[in-house]
């Protein structure tokens, strides 16, 4: 568990730096920004992490909210694109809103591409996290929009694929409309004669 | 607003060249000698003082 | 085939085309034109007697253009729907006095050659493409012959040819003399894995396993036919393909490990001579065959841009449709509510279409049976207190999401959150800052620009990413572990159209040497047209920094996909060099201007708010 650092605010930022085994930490230095991070403005509590997204480094998050009364997150590990949802999910299980949770993406965009400027990469990395802890500052939390889905699906494409989409779905129960730009469905498969590994007909 | 010829230059290796500017019909630049899509439009006037 | 076009939950389209798709996951509106067929699919008994009275006989497609079909025809027998199809481009006409004879001799009467385009719109949930692929044209291995033999044939027309519903009911002949040939060969990787440009640079994966299939069919339906393959590498990784490799080896065919140079026609005998390197040997090797199989590669499909379009999907560098993410979402498209399967992915054989068809169908199945799904809350939102009744945002939106704003009775633009997508064109555009984004406020992204160049900040590139593209790109960079300088500190926000000049001039007045804004090619944008105004606020920004005397080339624009890395990482190494070219001078004098910019349109603003007081 963090240390809590004393900082006049009522802003209270964790953040979690993470490893990746050695895909971050073969390149950054990650003790060094751990570091840099607790001398952040409102920063209360920082973690550093081997594996931050696996189980016992989502607890640690959930753990630190709830000790230091943390309000924003911000983790520094992989792209958003992977684990955003990951740790959305997790700060709200830990009782904050998913939306005050910012992500800095230090290994996509810092570790793996500066593998061999290990300390430019370290700098690059602390710029990173101050620039996320200064948008997660100012983060809102907000309210998704729930919208209903129609149950109905379009299949676009008759070949083996959309047939067989169009026939789960379909068995499923769901009201499927597959639409075929030739005058038959069949697509490619349609014009093979046998087809392997089974050497049995096509159609 | 119809389309024009314009003067465009790459801010990246200087290259201008002459093209057609349609503001209704916006296309994506990229400069012919250097790839690069930081080709800039030059305003009317300057186009014509630059040639 | 027969179940899709039977089952009670399945309303079969064909002939059909998707015309346009609005609306976001859940919600899709979708326009379907069904093109006229000219005869009624239900009424239809296929019993032939329109196409024997039909006069005009042209090239069947679907044999390859080995045998010819009428202008009314059925596809193939086993066709879904069952129905004739008339086909209006080759008919003698649709006036029956120029011909007429199939619908005078149609007993249901279910000719009409009135028939018209019909427009269907239906209401969806989700959405699962499957378009499918093409097969490379072996033309330009001019080598090979192709175009010149006729006894130079591609892996599509052979399996026409070897089957029993072929044009010559299963009678494997070569076409020049309609004999049965004794010996075959099949050229390999036509189209794949080409380094020269003439072919693709992926490997097409059917193909290999395809021609084992091939050998096979022949040793059993013509024991003692000679058949050789030549080949770079014969990739039978599947489960099973070994096995058939083995047994297509045991029965005697002939792997050379060689890909041939030339291919000469003897003209005597219409057969083939084959000059190969056996890079087994190192022997230059002829070999004179009867007939030539080109194994032709697997293409992303050539009329697939409307569809890519339609559901903004992108592609990844081989030209196929690029999934969320290449391990844990294989079957999703970026796009919410949208996934994919089969060839339209990447090259792949039945049972792996059959697999990732289940994959997508499953997928899509959460979302159907939840019944509901969450947006994420990243839409525009107005204070319309600050609203000056422009419009500008109305007319930026790409979804029409924003209802103009009323000048005269002074009522701010609404804007309809379900419709919006999030992309920030308004809120960029908008001239009052009345508009914001959820989660991508002003405010968050100048706090962004102000804590990067809060340390050192002449040695960083302040570079704007799009989510969907650029963004995806530094990713890609990275798993390819492309190696660049270390300037670069990027912010990411949804769309490039979301790029504010405020954001732009605070990095200069902040110290930046260099900007970057960078998003999806015009092509790709996630937000149909949000991209166009980039490159126009662009031009803008640009002229605003000639006058005041900023150098142009400062600020950069480059539009770098999801799939392009490579380009990610060039841009990265070429600005290194201009971002150390900006002198300490020119940041300083920058700098200067800027806040002297700063204070007078903060003067104008205090003035503005003095009058609104008064008034």
């Amino acid at each position: 568990m963090a240390e809590e650092l004393q900082k006049p605010s009522d802003l209270r930022i964790g953040v979690f730096v993470c490893e990746c085994g050695l895909n971050i930490a073969g390149t950054i230095d990650c003790a060094a920004v751990s570091k840099y991070a607790e001398t952040l403005d409102d920063v209360v509590a920082v973690v550093q992490n081997k594996y931050t997204c696996a189980d016992p480094g989502q607890n640690e998050i959930k753990k630190a909210i709830a000790a230091h009364k943390l309000n924003r997150v911000v983790v520094a590990s992989c792209t958003p694109k992977i684990h955003e949802p990951t740790f959305r999910q997790c700060v709200a299980d830990a009782g904050l809103n998913p939306y005050l949770f910012e992500m800095v993406n230090i290994r996509e965009q810092c570790s793996w591409v500066h593998q061999n400027e290990k300390e430019l990469a370290t700098e690059k990395a602390k710029d990173l996290v101050r620039s996320g802890v200064a948008r997660a500052r100012v983060l809102e939390p907000q309210t998704e929009a729930e919208v209903p889905v129609t149950k109905a699906a379009l299949v676009i494409g008759g070949g083996v694929a959309g047939i067989q989409a169009a026939l789960d779905l379909a068995d499923g129960g769901h009201q499927v409309y597959l639409v075929e730009k030739e005058p038959t469905i069949g697509g490619i498969m349609a014009a093979l004669d046998k087809t392997y590994p089974t050497m049995d007909c096509s159609i | 607003m119809t389309a024009r010829d314009t003067h465009f230059k790459c801010l990246n290796c200087g290259h201008e060249y002459d093209g057609v500017y349609d503001p209704d019909k916006v296309t994506e630049r990229t400069c012919p000698q250097c790839r690069s899509n930081s080709v800039r439009r030059l305003p009317e006037k300057k186009a014509t003082a630059k040639k | 085939m027969m179940d899709v076009g039977r089952h009670p939950k399945v309303e079969l389209m064909t002939f059909s085309e998707v015309e346009s798709i609005t609306g976001f996951v859940g919600n899709f509106n979708v326009r379907v034109r069904q093109k006229a067929r000219y005869v009624d699919a239900s009424e239809c008994t296929i019993c032939a007697e329109c196409a024997e009275v039909c006069p005009v006989a042209i090239p069947d497609a679907y044999q390859q253009g080995f045998s010819s079909r009428k202008a009314i025809y059925l596809p193939f027998p086993q066709a879904v729907p069952s129905a004739y199809v008339l086909d209006m481009e080759n008919c003698l006409g649709n006036n029956p006095i120029a011909c007429g004879k199939c619908a005078e001799v149609c007993e249901k009467k279910c000719i009409d050659y009135d028939d018209q385009d019909k427009f269907v719109d239906l209401e969806v949930g989700v959405i699962i493409a499957a378009t499918g692929m093409d097969v490379y044209d072996p033309t330009a291995y001019d080598e090979y012959g192709y175009t010149r033999y006729e006894n130079v044939i591609t892996s599509m027309e052979f399996e026409r040819l070897i089957c029993a519903g072929g044009p010559t009911d299963g009678h494997f002949i070569r076409p020049s003399d309609r004999k049965a040939p004794q010996s075959i060969g099949f050229i390999q990787c036509v189209g794949s894995r080409s380094r020269d440009g003439r072919g693709n640079p992926y490997c097409s994966n059917i193909c290999c396993m395809n021609t084992v299939k091939d050998t096979l069919l022949l040793c059993d339906h013509y024991p003692g036919i000679a058949t050789k393959v030549f080949y770079m590498d014969i990739r039978a990784f599947g489960k099973g393909f070994e096995d058939l490799y083995m047994r297509s080896r045991e029965e005697g065919v002939r792997y050379i490990r060689g890909i041939p140079g030339t291919v000469v026609e003897n003209p005597e005998n219409g057969n083939l001579v084959l000059t190969v390197e056996n890079t087994t040997t190192g022997q230059l090797e002829e070999h004179e065959l009867e007939m030539l199989v080109l194994s032709q590669g697997v293409i992303p499909r050539r009329d697939g841009d409307q569809i890519k379009h339609l559901l903004t999907l992108s592609t990844t560098s081989d030209g196929f449709i690029m999934e969320s993410h290449p391990k844990l979402k294989p079957v999703d498209a970026p796009t919410k509510g949208v996934f994919i399967a089969g060839c339209m992915e990447s090259p792949k054989d039945v049972k792996d279409s059959v697999t990732q068809a289940g994959a997508a169908a499953a997928r899509a199945s959460i979302l159907l049976n939840a019944g509901k799904t969450r947006i994420e809350a990243i839409t525009s939102q107005i204070n319309s207190e600050l609203c000056n009744f422009c419009g500008i945002c109305a007319k930026v939106c790409p979804y029409n999401a924003i209802l103009a704003p009323d000048r005269k009775a002074k009522k701010a633009p609404i804007i309809i959150q379900a419709a919006c997508a999030g992309c920030g064109a308004c809120a960029a555009e908008c001239p009052q800052d009345a508009i914001g984004m959820r989660h991508f406020t002003n405010d968050q992204i100048m706090a962004q620009v102000d804590a990067i160049l809060a340390v050192e900040p002449q040695k960083h590139l302040v570079t704007f990413a799009c989510n969907w593209c650029s963004y995806a790109g530094g990713d890609n960079a990275g798993t390819a572990r492309l190696q660049y300088p270390t300037s670069c500190r990027l912010i990411r926000t949804m769309c490039s159209g979301r790029v504010d000049e405020k954001f732009i001039m605070r990095a200069f007045r902040m110290g930046a040497p260099m900007v970057l804004v960078s998003g999806c090619h015009f092509a790709d944008c996630h937000y149909i047209s949000a991209v166009r105004w980039t490159q126009k606020r662009m031009d803008r920004i640009w002229s605003k920094l000639d006058r005041l005397g900023i150098r142009d080339d400062r600020l950069r624009l480059e539009w770098i996909s999801a799939a392009e890395g490579q380009k990610f990482a060039k841009v990265m190494r070429e600005l290194e060099d201009k971002v150390k070219s900006v002198t300490k001078e020119e940041i300083e004098f920058t700098m200067k201007v800027l806040a002297e910019e700063e204070a007078k349109a903060q003067e104008k603003k205090a003035k503005r708010q003095l009058e609104v007081t008064v008034l």
